[in-house]
């Protein structure tokens, strides 16, 4: 029997996941027009919101499940598999912790407030200054791919200064702009830009503001360490799949050394990369804060290992790998991606070096 | 046991660890100088005489009767302390197989000597072509009366110029399948007819040899088990040692020597870029670790629940064997300029001085070996890829 990756937590909630996954992988799969895609992604949204997934973990009393840091990874272990274009660490983890007991927290958990989160680190285009309030209160600056649910409804914004802040606002507030791309993994992303925009609310200020978006990069880059074991593992099963059908030169290409060690080695790096983020979630799952050390070192490892591992599956691919709707090719391309959301390798070797 | 056990299990190792290992000995191997037997027998001695010679024997042969979490704290806390590790060949190697497959009189012979670290083993199984193919050794012996007649030629045996005797795989039937008609004896190493050369590796210290056996006569009660069933002992012997990639412990000492070694190597504001890009490839050494610790864990967890433990092994060989070079590579960065230049073949030999740190250099050149002893990594990739295929 060749290789079946096991989940990093399996039970009900992870099948769920998988099978949503799968069924929405299907139905993006033939879609070749970015528009119909975004509207998939819209209608896809509304499901996973009638499923309650944005409130899994938030608290019964503000309207969400009031599951556990173990309940969330097992929907990120589920839907990782399958690549899920939808912004699930972000939507049900990073979220709910920026807005706390903030009065939206219901309408986020429930989906219906679909909110963007600029963080320290959101870059913007040449020449454009980051977000930041002025005197006046009002904000100004931009980000640009900015990962969101379909259709933002509401921007949550980290702003620096003598008192950093994080702050909310509409996002069809006048004097902000939102425009649309799609991701190399498919997901939607926003350049958002202000022009002397007025918050909502302040959410937090000061070191509260700093904890809170600690608190919730660290448990989304978690959350990326969780779905990318997934999406490792389904790609070694994948690569190995092809690999066992493709015959060239009368034989199997499964039968060729360099390939089968090339194999070998992405299977090193998934095992490796599993046992670094079990042991992170572990530790999140038993400490009462969230211990940022064992994460910013899995998501190191998350960068290193998910660029070769992507690499490798490309090549064993051959020409197949330079294809766009190959599930594996979109689990690279996954890959690819989470090495940059919630602080990339850069940010997490600088902060480990820096501690 | 509960884990306020292992826990305060751990701080008793320890406790016993600072206390009676002594300062020479801790001082070579928190240097990262070779080990000898003289280092490493006196340590024996004093853990027996504690009661903690072999801790993965059974309890009725001088065992500890630990279970393998126990064990691996054990190992972990040797390291941590700069204690040697346990000296294995006889220990982890043939102790255990004479404990499954000797007769009892070969038990009274041989394992107390293991147990005090009087008597010094080393293993006769590699030959010039017979390698990571170990079944196509082609040293042979012949009975004649109640002798084996040995001739042959084995090599990179580690330890034969300090050892007493060698635990040898020779080929007592040609008759068969290559891993059938070998056959395991045990052989004094000051018999007529043996030679030992030693070779020099490129790491400049003396580790293995060349052993010429030349009609050597080995009395047939120095055979472990049947005859021609030396391949199953082997095995039996290698299956042994899975678990000894789930120490993590010496990598990590590893990784902040050679850390602290940046630091003083390359200190000072003029050096800070230098400094840093090796300090990032430590990091990401690190995070390598993490990994293959927690791989390590759950292979203690899988041999506690008497399940199997997989394809873990390979894979925890196979990436921290990697890791230790990249280590390596790091340390060799910070002194080479300074060292390598300086290298010198074997202490205390030849024309140049023995400037302090040169361990560094030689321990880069010792690392390669990483990946060719204990399977090689492309053996492990083969075994890895078979399973991982189906095919």
């Amino acid at each position: 029997m060749p290789f079946a990756a096991a989940p990093l937590i399996a039970g009900e909630t992870y099948e769920t996941a998988l099978r949503f996954g799968e069924e929405a992988a299907a139905e993006l799969a033939p879609l070749a027009e970015p528009s119909a895609q975004a509207t998939c992604l819209r209608a896809q949204w509304d499901r996973i919101a009638g499923l309650g997934w944005p409130g899994i973990a938030v608290p019964e009393a503000q309207g969400g499940a009031g599951g556990d840091i173990a309940e969330l990874a097992a929907l990120l272990c589920g839907a990782g598999r399958t690549g899920l274009a939808l912004p699930l660490a972000t939507a049900c983890g990073v979220v709910p912790t920026l807005l706390a007991g903030h009065p939206l927290l219901p309408e986020a958990a429930s989906g219906i407030a679909r909110i963007a989160a600029i963080l320290p680190g959101a870059t913007q285009d040449p020449g454009e200054e980051s977000l930041r309030r002025h005197s006046d209160g009002m904000l100004h600056g931009a980000a640009v791919g900015v990962e969101a649910p379909p259709a933002p409804t509401h921007v949550i914004a980290f702003v620096e200064g003598a008192e950093p802040a994080l702050l909310l606002l509409r996002a069809d507030a006048p004097g902000v702009e939102t425009v649309a791309s799609l991701r190399v993994d498919g997901r939607l992303a926003f350049d958002i830009r202000c022009r002397a925009a007025a918050p909502d609310a302040v959410l937090a200020e000061g070191e509260e503001a700093l904890r809170r978006v600690e608190a919730a990069r660290d448990l989304g880059a978690l959350l990326a360490c969780v779905e990318g074991v997934s999406a490792m593992g389904a790609l070694v099963e994948q690569t190995i799949a092809y690999l066992n059908q493709r015959v060239q030169f009368g034989a199997p290409l499964a039968t060729q050394q360099a390939l089968r060690h090339r194999v070998a080695d992405m299977y090193v790096e998934y095992e490796n990369l599993r046992g670094i983020t079990a042991a992170a979630l572990r530790a999140a799952t038993t400490e009462d804060a969230l211990p940022w050390r064992p994460i910013a070192f899995a998501k190191l490892r998350l960068g290193i290992a998910g660029r070769e591992v992507a690499e490798s599956a490309i090549q064993c691919h051959g020409g197949m790998g330079m294809t766009e709707e190959l599930p594996a090719i979109r689990l690279c391309k996954r890959l690819l991606m989470a090495e940059f959301e919630h602080g990339g390798r850069v940010f997490q070797a600088r902060r480990l070096l820096a501690a | 046991m509960a884990e306020p056990d292992y826990e305060a299990f751990r701080e008793e190792v320890r406790l016993f660890a600072l206390v009676h290992c002594p300062p020479e000995i801790r001082e070579v191997v928190a240097s990262y100088r070779k080990l000898s037997r003289k280092i490493w027998a006196p340590w024996q001695r004093i853990l027996h005489a504690h009661g903690w010679g072999a801790p993965s024997w059974p309890k009725q042969y001088g065992g500890t009767g630990w279970d393998a979490r126990q064990r691996v704290i054990f190992d972990e806390v040797m390291a941590e302390c700069d204690c040697p590790p346990q000296y294995h060949h006889g220990l982890r190697h043939l102790g255990p197989v004479i404990i499954e497959f000797g007769t009892e009189e070969q038990k009274q012979r041989f394992l107390p000597g293991i147990l005090d670290g009087s008597d010094w083993w080393c293993q006769g199984y590699s030959e010039p072509g017979a390698g990571s193919d170990l079944a196509s050794l082609r040293t042979a012996a012949r009975l004649e009366g109640d002798h084996y007649v040995v001739d042959g030629q084995k090599t990179w045996t580690s330890h034969a110029h300090e050892a007493d005797w060698m635990y040898t795989l020779v080929r007592t039937s040609k008759e068969e399948k290559k891993q059938q008609g070998i056959s395991l004896l045990l052989i004094k190493l000051d018999s007529p007819g043996i030679t030992i050369r030693p070779i020099r590796t490129i790491d400049g210290w003396h580790h293995v040899n060349e052993v010429f056996l030349d009609d050597v006569r080995v009395p047939v009660e120095n055979r472990i088990g049947e005859e021609g069933k030396g391949w199953t002992y082997g095995k039996f012997l290698l299956e042994r040692e899975r678990l000894g990639g789930a120490n993590i412990a010496p990598h990590r000492m590893a990784l902040q020597r050679v850390r602290d070694l940046v630091q003083t190597e390359l200190a000072g504001p003029a050096r800070e870029e230098e400094r840093g890009l090796l300090l990032h490839r430590l990091l990401e050494a690190e995070a390598e670790l993490l990994g293959a610790a927690e791989l390590g864990r759950e292979s203690v967890q899988a041999v506690m629940d008497g399940e199997p433990l997989g394809l873990l092994p390979s894979v925890v060989k196979l990436s921290t064997s990697v890791t230790m070079q990249s280590i390596s590579q790091v340390a060799l960065d910070a002194v080479g300029p300074r060292l390598a230049a300086r290298f010198r073949r074997v202490e205390g030999e030849g024309p140049n001085a023995d400037p302090p740190g040169l361990e560094w250099v030689q321990n880069y050149m010792y690392a390669r070996v990483r990946t060719i002893y204990g399977g090689s990594s492309e053996v492990q990739k083969n075994v890895i890829a078979r399973q991982l295929f189906g095919n």
